[in-house]
């Protein structure tokens, strides 16, 4: 048993972060806001040149053939800069679904070539979102119908503008007409990979929403540091130490969940609904109460433009009703809970799987 | 104990719905709804225009002393004027900050000139009122404001010199009551004066704060020499803080019964989407529709409760102390709610939009000004605080 990750794993995560932290700053995100696409080709260079386009891509399509494990702390970092960039739905939802369907389709093949080379980005739609984010800056997008999953070129549909509560993540409806041509999978293949999008799209979001509280604590904990009242700062008074002290609790509680859901995909696919659940929520949970108290602690502060804190509040609030909000995962949790083959029991407890 | 409205008070409430029926019509029709949080900036014009309106109808400042251009109205009359008010839909009131505190503490506290100088605007809806309290390094805790006022003996006036921040309406103001340091040598909430300041002079700034709703409802005000007249402070340098104190009494009054009938409006609302768009399926989201509609009637079974007492002995009790962390902590649990029912969705701007970039809806708007209501007023700590040493006699902090 090792919850801990490898070096190579660590250092990897660490040039990463370095990489966003500099890059990726609050005045960069404003700048994005005015920006026509909200998106920057340089940065996106950025990321391919640092790998992240290639790690999940198989070796066999000039990717480097890594598991998503290796890639939930790098999209906790994506989270904690609230990285304005279409990202994660390429790498951690579209290339493990193009992955799947490579070796019997030449479009999935050429495409993840793409992707391993930066060349290719994917914006992908399920039916618990109805909107999709980031789809005008997508080449290709990946579209659900009943038990059909299909691959379309942007300019192959109709996609509206919906302005968005949080301005840096630019979100559309699309029209599309699907035919033989356009589709990838039907059946129960289809039905099984639009179940593996969810996961995959629920597993990335609830990395992000961990990061995010982890950008709101730190910015929050310096705040209460710095503002004096009654003659010293804030942060000495307990009410304010009990907020922020619950937060760094749900917060590193929800560490676990999160990345015991990254292993199971890869691990114990059987497994990995009520993992990803069990992650969505937990981080879900933790980033909502870390803006609640992130926003008191800031006082009157925290509730203007000014102020970055609702850069990356505005995308906790987000992310959380996306890719399945609270009452659905756990409403996934209670089903699997309640099936009459459910490993509940006193020898279950303490299984030997965790 | 009796928990009906009398038949007289059954008219009264039937008077001022058939009135404002009658009057929320014509240029005032679009008013309705409008001026809460989120569009705090629209029709300011016709909002102001809408407070003459009410003085003609003999609506303003309802609980005044009829001595003072009130109507004397008691408290049942209030809450009755409040629940119609909102149940109508009509607009947020421009004149709160006047007709709600610098009013009543002009007639508490004022002498007869002042309260000649400055009641019968409030009362007619012409002249406008903003709180100027809260600065930079004064905002829990109020007492550390630096801003001064010196009086200028060869003007024969007082100067004010520094800042204020959080000061909602400033921009639309005629008048804004200002505590600043009579004396440069004091601290704390001593050697502090109670001014009337006229906004439109050279020596006022009045910058606007965007907010997170992308709107600007509050303000900094600058003072840089800004003038006020030797009648315009309110009792002697030096009484500002018990001023200032008695004031937040006042804020603690009747309008909040109001604010419930808003909230009530919310909550319907909510329902209404749960309903269309299948979330009233999640149990958890039907839990709390129930606990949230549970916890409103506390709140009005507690408020008519308080006014009672308040009634029968003109001082509110000391469990007006915890009223407002209740409907804050509760609105702002209403907010996360109706977020919650909206799903993705909810986070799509207005549509309707009415030439800003950045439009909220209603419950969206509602959802992150909810975020204030914590915060503004006395923040939930602060509150705690005082149920704790002032309700409950616990230790008081140790102060630096």
């Amino acid at each position: 048993m090792d919850f801990t990750f490898t070096k190579d794993q660590q250092l990897y995560h660490d040039s990463v972060k370095r990489f966003l932290t500099a890059k990726v700053t609050t005045e960069y995100i404003r700048q994005s806001w005015a920006s026509h696409t909200g998106s920057s080709a340089k940065l996106w260079q950025g990321l391919v040149e640092l790998g992240l386009t290639a790690m999940l891509v198989p070796k066999a399509y000039q990717g480097l053939g890594m598991k998503l494990l290796d890639f939930i702390l790098l999209a906790q970092e994506c989270g904690r800069v609230a990285l304005p960039e279409p990202l994660l739905e390429t790498t951690m939802v579209a290339t493990p679904i193009l992955g799947t369907l490579a070796e019997k389709d030449p479009r999935c093949r050429s495409l993840l070539h793409k992707i391993a080379a930066g060349e290719a980005r994917i914006a992908v739609l399920h039916t618990v979102n109805n909107l999709i984010s980031d789809a005008h800056n997508a080449d290709w997008l990946l579209l659900p119908k009943s038990d059909q999953l299909h691959l379309l070129a942007r300019d192959q549909v109709r996609l509206t503008a919906q302005a968005s509560i949080d301005p840096s993540r630019r979100l559309f409806t699309v029209e599309w007409q699907g035919s033989s041509e356009t589709c990838l999978t039907s059946g129960t293949e289809g039905v099984a990979l639009l179940a593996f999008i969810l996961n995959c799209g629920a597993l990335a979001t609830a990395a992000q929403l961990l990061g995010l509280a982890e950008a709101m604590l730190a910015m929050t904990v310096q705040y209460t540091i710095d503002r004096q009242q009654f003659g010293r700062p804030i942060g000495a008074n307990q009410a304010l130490k009990h907020h922020l002290a619950n937060c760094a609790v749900a917060t590193e509680f929800a560490k676990a969940p999160l990345y015991r859901a990254a292993y199971t995909v890869s691990q114990r696919p059987s497994q990995a609904d009520l993992a990803i659940s069990h992650a969505k929520v937990a981080a879900g949970e933790a980033a909502v109460l870390t803006a609640k108290h992130c926003i008191q602690a800031h006082g009157a502060m925290g509730y203007t433009w000014e102020c970055d804190l609702h850069i990356f509040m505005k995308r906790a609030w987000t992310l959380d009703k996306f890719w399945g909000p609270a009452g659905f995962h756990k409403n996934r949790l209670r089903l699997w809970l309640m099936d009459t083959k459910a490993k509940i029991g006193a020898d279950q407890t303490f299984s030997t799987q965790s | 104990m009796k928990l009906d409205f009398s038949t007289e008070e059954q008219a009264f409430r039937s008077e001022i719905a058939t009135w404002l029926k009658q009057n929320l019509t014509g240029e005032f029709a679009q008013l309705k709804f409008c001026g809460g949080p989120g569009n705090e900036h629209r029709s300011p014009q016709q909002r102001k225009r809408w407070e003459q309106k009410l003085a003609e109808g003999g609506w303003s400042c309802i609980g005044w002393p009829q001595q003072y251009g009130g109507r004397s109205c008691s408290i049942e009359q209030q809450v009755i004027f409040h629940e119609e008010y909102h149940r109508a839909g009509a607009p947020g009131r421009l004149s709160l900050l006047g007709e709600g505190l610098a009013g009543p503490t002009i007639i508490a506290f004022g002498n007869e000139a002042q309260k000649q100088k400055y009641l019968p605007g409030i009362v007619a809806g012409t002249e406008l009122w903003c709180q100027g309290y809260s600065e930079p390094g004064a905002g829990s805790d109020l007492a550390s404001v630096k801003t001064k006022a010196c009086f200028n003996e060869t003007q024969g006036k007082w100067l004010i010199n520094g800042q204020k921040v959080w000061t909602s309406l400033a921009h639309q103001a005629d008048y804004c009551f200002v505590i600043a340091r009579t004396n440069p040598a004091s601290t704390a909430h001593k050697g502090l004066g109670f001014f009337l300041v006229k906004m439109d002079q050279p020596g006022i700034e009045v910058r606007g704060i965007k907010q997170i709703t992308g709107t600007s409802e509050f303000n900094e005000v600058f003072f840089n020499n800004a003038e006020c007249d030797a009648e315009g402070i309110i009792g002697a340098p030096g009484d500002g803080w018990k001023i200032a104190m008695g004031l937040l009494g006042f804020e603690r009054g009747v309008s909040t019964l109001g604010l419930q009938m808003q909230f009530r409006n919310e909550l319907n609302e909510i329902i209404r989407i749960a309903k269309q768009n299948n979330a009233y399926r999640d149990p958890a989201i039907r839990q709390r529709i129930a606990q949230s509609h549970a916890e409103l009637k506390i709140m009005r079974y507690n408020a008519l409760r308080m006014l009672s007492a308040q009634a029968e002995n003109g001082t509110l009790q000391k469990e007006a102390l915890i009223y407002k962390v209740f409907w804050a902590s509760w609105h702002q649990n209403l907010g996360e709610l109706a977020i919650d029912v909206m799903g993705p969705e909810g986070q799509i701007l207005d549509k309707s939009n009415s030439g800003s970039e950045y439009t909220l809806n209603h419950l969206q708007a509602m959802y992150l000004f909810a975020r204030a209501d914590t915060i503004y007023g006395g923040t939930n700590e602060i509150q705690r605080n005082i149920i704790a040493e002032r309700g409950l006699g616990m230790p008081k902090e140790p102060r630096a």
